[in-house]
């Protein structure tokens, strides 16, 4: 694949290198002088001076032939528009951008970008994953459904232990797949499937749901 | 009308005092509150510390309501992200920005944004200048 | 000076044609090897390995023009063309895959917005080369 990056600051060099040693063809858009250098000198030349936002640019660098364009300066709005020029001037069928502020998250969705990354998000949900008291842990998410899959603990003193299933009023929508107790194996609940302290609960459910569901399963 | 002005530099400031003037409802934004002292002293809208392409900043200087949203900040890039927010976030009727880069402003114009560029229209003015 | 292995990067001016005599001349000697590149650089916006007709037969034109001088001084040369985004580097891998002994790069004058200018790609041989680097100045009153 041919992946134009742009933006040749940590992220972008990382990126580069590791999609060079996958054996895509690479190249790195980059205003200062200094850094395209030192990308040079450690890639080879996959890494040519200028803004990646500008049409003039891009047609140079062959955008039109990129199979996948991603936007990593630390600039949001950067990422937006050269995404977005590499979207409509040049038709890249997947364009990736990073963002710094979490809510432009939806904007950006909105605008036609197609994969957002943001580093805030996922630092979130490596902490909601190392922090064992945290409620409730994102597992997945099924962007195209607006599903989630997610992980609930029953804590000690909750007020549905001992209660089956069926006397939950568990949120629409919202499925109980799994059930991980300690020292057994993995549980397919059913109605009448008692809840344990220290229970670990898998469960699909909606953005929305995903409150009431907590609610639900550890009592208020 | 209600009109959100982003970025109070030279033409942003007396573009707001023009609107005040006139008895239209004006907010201006920008990130430095130095920037304001270049409004008119009697100026009788609202000016905001804050960035035009944060939804919060926005609501605050009451985009929700505003009938005419125009950027103009130094940073084509910006401009293009705070007209997309407004017009297609926050739904405001009348967006305008600025875009200096001739290409960038074209393709934005096509996607349905109204924008101009200085650099054109300056350059355009001093030619038919020079050719009498 | 003597050298077992030359390598002659060229690119279709007159000083080609006296680089390659005095790579002759220095390894006349020891019988050494000399081989005359051609890179013909890519742009970005074709792929790597995109046929580029008439850049080729004019390579290919260059590289017989400098085989025939160099049987004028009774050597013989390897050709190769090859095909890279960017000469520099690309001269300076072949330099260290081939163990030159030398880069001997002809020169002429050239003007870059008036002013007299190198270019990219002999600064960044001089600058990375694996090896010595003679360049042949060609003087044009």
């Amino acid at each position: 694949m041919y992946i134009i990056i742009i933006g040749g600051g940590k992220v972008g060099y990382y990126l580069g290198r590791a999609l060079l040693d996958e054996g895509h063809e690479i190249l790195v858009v980059e205003k200062d002088p200094n850094r395209n250098e030192f990308i040079c000198g450690e890639l080879g030349s996959v890494c040519i001076r200028g803004d990646g936002c500008e049409v003039a640019t891009l047609t140079e660098v062959g955008t039109g032939r990129a199979d996948m364009f991603i936007a990593v300066t630390g600039d949001d709005e950067d990422n937006l528009v050269a995404c977005q020029v590499a979207k409509h001037k040049f038709n890249v069928p997947r364009t990736i951008a990073r963002i710094s502020n979490p809510q432009n998250e939806t904007i950006f969705k909105k605008l036609g970008i197609d994969v957002t990354v943001s580093s805030t998000n996922i630092i979130l949900e490596n902490i909601e994953e190392e922090v064992p008291t945290h409620p409730l842990t994102h597992l997945l998410t099924i962007k195209d459904k607006g599903l989630e899959i997610v992980e609930v603990k029953i804590p000690p003193d909750s007020t549905t232990i001992g209660k089956p299933v069926k006397e939950l009023s568990l949120p629409p929508e919202t499925v109980l797949s799994l059930i991980i107790r300690k020292q057994r194996k993995p549980i397919v609940p059913t109605a009448d499937t008692i809840l344990q302290a220290e229970d670990q609960i898998i469960a699909a459910t909606t953005p929305e749901s995903e409150e009431a569901l907590r609610t639900a399963l550890r009592g208020s | 009308m209600k009109v959100v002005i982003m970025g109070c530099g030279r033409v942003g400031a007396r573009l707001a005092g023009l609107l005040d003037i006139e008895g239209h409802n004006v907010a201006i934004l920008d990130t430095d509150a130095y920037s304001f002292r270049r409004l008119p002293p009697d100026f009788g809208g609202t000016a905001l510390v804050g960035n035009g392409t944060d939804e919060e900043s926005l609501k605050k200087a009451g985009i929700e309501e505003a009938d005419v949203f125009v950027s103009l900040t130094q940073g084509d890039n910006r401009n293009v992200m705070a007209a997309q927010i407004a017009k297609y976030i926050f739904n405001v009727p009348k967006v305008v920005c600025r875009i200096y880069d001739p290409l960038r402003r074209e393709l934005y114009n096509s996607l349905g944004l109204e924008a101009f560029s200085p650099t054109t229209i300056f350059a355009q003015m001093l030619k038919e200048k020079l050719e009498g | 000076m003597e050298f077992d292995k030359i390598l002659v990067p060229v690119t279709g001016t007159q000083a080609d044609d006296e680089a390659t005599r005095l790579a002759c001349r220095l390894t006349k000697k020891n019988k050494g090897k000399i081989w005359a590149v051609y890179v013909i650089t890519i742009k970005r916006s074709l792929p790597l390995d995109a046929e580029i007709e008439p850049e080729i037969r004019k390579a290919e034109g260059i590289l017989d023009h400098i085989a025939s001088v160099a049987e004028e001084e009774d050597c013989e040369v390897e050709t190769d063309l090859l095909q890279a985004r960017e000469a520099g580097p690309t001269i300076v891998d072949e330099a260290a895959e081939r163990e030159v002994d030398l880069i001997l790069m002809g020169v002429t004058y050239k003007r870059h917005f008036g002013q007299f200018s190198l270019g990219s790609v002999v600064p960044y041989v001089l600058k990375n080369a694996p090896c010595r680097v003679i360049l042949y100045h060609q003087y044009t009153p």
